[in-house]
């Protein structure tokens, strides 16, 4: 029934990614939360959160996605959120989270559009 | 006492190990390299078959297929403090059980062994001669013919007070979780109960109805909703979910009710009011650990000329609500772009205005309902938006009552997939009595 | 309709079962409480005496409108036969009573014996509690799978009479505390006594007397030992239910 969450992480030029595989829920969300700290993550970078496998995402995930978005802006950086699936998105416009995290159709696009800003 | 040998045959005895007299012994007197040795090692051995019968540190005991003892080895009997007369032949082995022994032995024992040939590692209490009791391990099995037929019953027994008193002691420790498992329900039950409103507020020409389903036990959940008076014969109303689960939660749904009924007060208006629990929160939880929730603020006013109500609707990033018409008519009612409260300085609230016309519900719900775990058909096992409209649309038209008791009852046919608590509010204009009898 | 005794569930008829089967509709339950059965129906207040049990096996009767069945109860089920046949005689075509005792416990005052004293009662009630994990399975027996029975699964040893023991204290009680003997006399439906020839939980003379007390009622001593023939020689127990069945039409 619940898919396993797994988290993968690595670093672009942009910054660091965050690879989310599985539910993002209640029980996966601390995983995730306990990876922040340790996001080499400097001013001027962005964060980015690859979505591509996430199954689902509750108000925990949510949570947790908003974790992320504090620590990026505190490190000086910014957030991003990549192949985000569409029930997700949806989840997304509904609570209004489409309107602060920008979205790109993948990883690398993220990356692309990327513009590195005055540190 | 029966229950010990020690002293007579020098048989440590009681499962102890190294308790096997001579056997034991002959190990101990060093290495067995030498042809002497291993002479008087296979000597001893010889002469101790029958020893080791009456002195192994288990009880050992046949019976014929009746039960009767036919024989039965020392330990047992100095176990027991019975001579080997008073048994043999006279007592059956069910006669040497306390009475819930000799019960479980009848009911479950020995049709087991009947059916199986073997039936091991089963505990049961053995009552001495002069009345003590002394737990056992009892293995048993059949032994048959060369034509098959069962002969007798052969039966091993294992002092068993270690494991008892080992028993007694996780018993009692179970016996304490659960008593503080029931404390701490009971203390969560009752602070949920403190974030919910224990009736809802009486409005004249409006039917109310509202229900809270509690996924665990053992956590509060995060879901509120109220109905209270305002100024002037208006009504505010308000659902919603604060993320997570627990005590921290607990704190932040208090807070929230408390700021949204004040907020209404200090002005009604959807909007500002939803704005004002917004500062409240992001002031109190920012950083690593947000706190936020969804919420729906509703204002009631009755429209005097034509009956009904008018309803504004503000939503913070919160399930739209859904509108059942009076003509069967039924759909979302969208807020697109309102932001859940408490991460922004700045959230956005969107607001929608409608008229509750009489036969009209209106049905506020958490995620909860929606997320919920159902079986898995075409690869989607969450129940979702489109097939909770689905269902409103086989409801409607519909009153209050009715909606949020068709609603318990699915939530009852998900069970345990229901993993998140779940609030709704019904809210439902009853037609004219003249109207209801068209 | 078939119903099994104190600590244990349908598993008990699984012998005799297909045997029956063959000749007649074989009604199985659980009483609540018990097996599979529906664990959050049961409530001390319904199942602290034998009424509840009888009330249920009558509106199974109802439920299932099969017209008048042959109960086969066992041990305490047998007793439970006795009380609805003597509150709805109707419901009933014939009476197994296997291995049936009314009253486990001796009464010294009319020289009747049950085969236990009152102390005997008081320990086993008390020990209920103390063996607490043996009764709920924690020390069920560990059994592998016959290979020469196959149809003794794991499903059976597995699951073969596991008891929640809250709810096994007050089954217990009901069973061992409960007395019947005045009910026999009213019994008006063919009854058959099926006793063990030896059964140190319900001695022959218990069945005797069973016998004696129901007007008309046929006795049959099952050359099995224990108090569970239906396990220790189904083939006889079959028989004799068989037997009497036909006997009626």
């Amino acid at each position: 029934m619940t898919q396993r969450l797994t988290l993968r992480t690595r670093t672009a030029p942009a910054g660091a990614v965050i690879e989310l595989a599985g539910d993002l829920d209640h029980h996966s969300a601390p995983e995730v939360r306990a990876a922040l700290p340790g996001l080499d993550l400097r001013p001027g970078q962005q964060l980015v959160l690859d979505l591509g496998d996430v199954t689902f995402c509750d108000s925990s995930g949510i949570t947790v996605l908003i974790a992320a978005r504090n620590h990026a802006l505190t490190a000086g950086a910014g957030i991003a959120l990549a192949a985000v699936p569409d029930p997700v998105s949806r989840i997304f416009r509904i609570c209004g989270l489409d309107q602060v995290f920008p979205v790109h159709p993948t990883a690398l696009a993220a990356e692309t559009a990327w513009r590195p800003t005055a540190g | 006492m029966g229950t010990s040998g020690d002293e007579e045959n020098g048989v440590a005895g009681l499962g102890r190990p190294g308790g096997t007299g001579q056997v034991a012994g002959g190990w101990g007197n060093g290495d067995l390299g030498s042809s002497d040795d291993r002479a008087q090692f296979s000597a001893l051995l010889e002469d101790s078959v029958e020893d080791l019968y009456e002195h192994a540190p288990c009880g050992y005991l046949s019976t014929l297929l009746d039960g009767r003892i036919a024989k039965v080895n020392t330990t047992l009997l100095d176990w027991l403090g019975y001579e080997r007369d008073d048994l043999l032949g006279r007592r059956h082995f069910s006669d040497l059980l306390t009475v819930g022994g000799r019960l479980y032995h009848e009911t479950h024992f020995a049709p087991l062994l009947g059916m199986q040939g073997e039936v091991s590692g089963i505990a049961l209490e053995l009552k001495a001669a002069d009345g003590s009791r002394l737990p056992v391990l009892v293995t048993s099995t059949v032994r048959t013919g060369r034509d098959g037929r069962p002969l007798l019953i052969r039966t091993t027994l294992f002092d068993a007070r270690d494991r008892r008193a080992y028993e007694t002691e996780l018993l009692r420790a179970r016996k304490e979780a659960e008593r503080e498992r029931e404390r701490l329900q009971r203390l969560a039950a009752t602070l949920q109960k403190t974030l919910l409103p224990p009736t809802l507020a009486n409005v004249p020409g409006l039917d109310v109805s509202a229900y809270y389903h509690i996924a665990s036990v053992d956590e509060v959940g995060g879901d509120f909703y109220d109905l209270f008076p305002l100024a002037e014969g208006t009504w505010g109303l308000f659902l919603g979910d604060v993320c997570g689960k627990g005590a921290a939660a607990a704190a932040v749904t208090s807070l929230t009710r408390y700021t949204l009924r004040a907020a209404a007060v200090y002005n009604p208006d959807p909007d500002a009011v939803l704005r004002n629990l917004n500062t409240v929160l992001n002031h109190e939880y920012n950083g690593a650990d947000p706190r936020f929730c969804t919420v729906i603020f509703g204002l009631l006013t009755p429209d005097p000329d034509r009956g009904g109500f008018h309803i504004t609707l503000a939503s913070g990033g919160h399930p739209p609500a859904l509108l059942m018409r009076a003509d069967g008519t039924t759909d979302y009612l969208p807020t697109p772009g309102g932001q859940l409260i408490g991460v922004l300085a700045d959230a956005h609230i969107a607001t929608t205005a409608v008229r509750l016309a009489p036969g009209d519900t209106l049905l506020l719900h958490t995620d909860g309902l929606t997320e919920a775990h159902v079986n898995a058909v075409d690869g989607v096992d969450r129940y979702g938006d489109d097939a909770l409209l689905d269902f409103a649309r086989t409801l409607a038209p519909t009153t209050a009552s009715a909606t949020v008791d068709a609603i318990r009852d699915l939530l009852d046919t998900f069970g345990s997939g229901v993993d998140d608590d779940t609030a709704v509010l019904a809210i439902h204009v009853p037609r004219p009595p003249s109207e209801e009898l068209q | 309709m078939l119903a099994h005794g104190f600590g244990c569930d349908q598993n008990m008829w699984r012998l005799v079962v297909p045997a029956l089967e063959r000749d007649f509709t074989v009604v199985l339950f659980d009483h609540v409480g018990a097996g599979n059965s529906d664990l959050s129906a049961w409530s001390p207040d319904r199942y602290s005496t034998l009424d509840g049990y009888v009330e249920d096996v009558l509106e199974l009767c109802r439920e299932l409108a099969l017209g008048p069945v042959t109960f086969v109860g066992h041990s305490v089920s047998a007793m439970m036969g006795v009380v609805a046949a003597v509150r709805e005689p109707e419901a009933f075509a014939g009476l197994v009573l296997l291995a049936p005792s009314p009253r486990f416990v001796d009464d010294p005052e009319t020289g009747y014996r049950g085969g236990f004293d009152a102390e005997d009662i008081d320990e086993l009630l008390g020990s209920l509690d103390a063996n607490y994990l043996g009764w709920s399975g924690a020390m069920a027996p560990v059994i592998m799978g016959n290979p020469e029975r196959p149809e003794l699964g794991e499903e059976l040893t597995n699951s073969f009479c596991r008891t929640d023991p809250d709810i096994a204290r007050v089954f217990a009680r009901v069973t061992f505390l409960s007395d019947n003997r005045e009910d026999l006399a009213l019994v008006k439906v063919p009854t058959l006594v099926a006793q063990c020839a030896s059964d140190a939980i319900a001695p022959r003379e218990v069945g005797e007397f069973v016998h004696a007390r129901i007007p008309g009622s046929r006795l049959v001593t099952l050359d099995a030992t224990g108090h569970c023939p239906q396990l220790a020689a189904p083939e006889e127990t079959t028989a004799a239910i068989t037997s009497f069945v036909e006997a009626l039409a």
